[in-house]
């Protein structure tokens, strides 16, 4: 790979003119977070100023993939149920996906299923803030999105040599851009002063090996990443399931009795967030 | 089980999951076996879709269990020096297998 080119790539993707820029609200909230006075009802006027927005928050908080057992009706509990960093991963989330949504349906839906699978898995491994990890999961490939609409040609390129060789895209990305998709996703997470604990497993999900501080969220996106695609919901590039890293499988720590509930636990997820969208303006097509 | 169209639906068969109005209440539990009348009923709470038990629709293009077992296969070929997810595949295929076989059970 030349030097030069792998700069050059670096340079565009880090400065990111496509993607819609970070909402001037999630400053605000940072601010506002900052200051230990600030209150919860204060911070959900603030996203309810922006209707649109806070209706998404909503849906996508009571959406199976967050799994709490009530219906969670107001800004301001979601807040306190959510805490700051995931509520801010959230409004970056609908920007993002709102992009992804109408780019890449099929890798919208790999990422909710993600999403779903990392909740799973983090329940039942009794981990702290599992909504974080949630998140970690639904934006484990913001890289792949970057790419897409930062770079479409070479995107382009990627998508046909990953088909012509028979291998991976992210194989494809190295040899192409020499970088990939988690390590732009992390400079992106990084950018956007999201916590070490989303930007690890982003930058991780195929290296769970390589995180430092997070190793048990790394290893369960990359864990969540491999189940998903076992499953075949969605579609993220290309259709392997990609090899399990065994420090992670044994951080993990799932004896073969766990497969089965957790299996079911996850289809039955699966089948709820079927087709949820984060347009909250449209009705189901199958009403016409 | 199977997410069908309210419209493809009909008498005798049971609800796989409870049907909830958008303001997240319950209209009809789990469990339920769906008569004429409260299909009427679930149409008049504008309900576009259902889910009932095994699979008594067949949709045009769907795949055949063959042809899921096969992809499946095919999206593992790559880490069959992996024995958990080997295990994996196995369950994955197990159960869609199972939950198929209900088919031949309803209809």
């Amino acid at each position: 790979m030349d030097e030069q080119k792998r700069a050059q790539f670096k340079k565009v993707l880090r400065e990111i003119k496509n993607l819609p820029t970070l909402p001037g609200i999630v400053a605000k909230l940072a601010k506002m977070a900052e200051n230990p006075d600030t209150t919860t009802e204060q911070m959900g006027r603030l996203i309810s100023k922006d209707h649109i927005l806070a209706s998404k928050l909503l849906k996508l908080v009571n959406s199976a993939f967050y799994g709490f057992p009530q219906r969670i009706s107001s800004l301001n509990s979601a807040i306190i149920l959510l805490g700051f960093n995931v509520i801010k991963s959230l409004i970056i989330s609908a920007s993002i996906f709102d992009v992804m949504e109408e780019q890449d349906v099929e890798l919208w839906e790999h990422s909710l299923g993600c999403a779903v699978v990392s909740n799973v898995l983090a329940r039942h491994l009794g981990v702290k803030d599992p909504e974080e990890i949630s998140t970690a999961g639904l934006i484990h490939d913001l890289g792949k999105v970057a790419i897409k609409m930062e770079l479409p040609k070479e995107y382009a390129m990627i998508t046909e040599l990953s088909q012509e060789k028979k291998i991976s895209r992210l194989e494809a990305e190295r040899e192409i851009l020499g970088l990939d998709h988690a390590e732009v996703g992390s400079w992106l997470a990084k950018s956007w002063n999201l916590p070490n604990k989303l930007v690890e497993p982003i930058a991780c999900h195929h290296d769970p090996q390589l995180a430092k501080e997070e190793r048990v969220a790394s290893a369960i996106v990359h864990f969540a990443n491999i189940m998903i695609r076992g499953l075949g919901y969605g579609h993220a590039g290309d259709i392997w399931v990609p090899p399990l890293n065994n420090k992670a499988w044994k951080l993990l720590d799932l004896a073969p009795a766990d497969i089965d509930p957790l299996l079911h636990e996850i289809e039955e997820k699966l089948w709820d967030v079927k087709g949820f969208s984060l347009d909250v303006q449209s009705v189901p097509e199958e009403a016409a | 089980m199977q997410r069908i169209m309210l419209a493809q639906a009909g008498p005798g068969m049971i609800l796989a999951k409870e049907i909830l109005n958008p303001e997240g209440m319950v209209l009809c539990g789990a469990g339920t076996s769906l008569t004429p009348g409260l299909i009427e009923r679930l149409a008049g709470f504008e309900i576009f879709d259902v889910t009932v038990e095994g699979h008594p629709v067949n949709i045009e293009g769907e795949k055949t269990l063959r042809e899921e077992l096969q992809e499946i296969d095919l999206r593992f070929q790559r880490v069959e020096d992996i024995a958990p997810l080997m295990y994996l595949k196995k369950r994955i295929q197990a159960r869609l297998v199972a939950s198929r076989s209900l088919e031949a059970v309803t209809k």
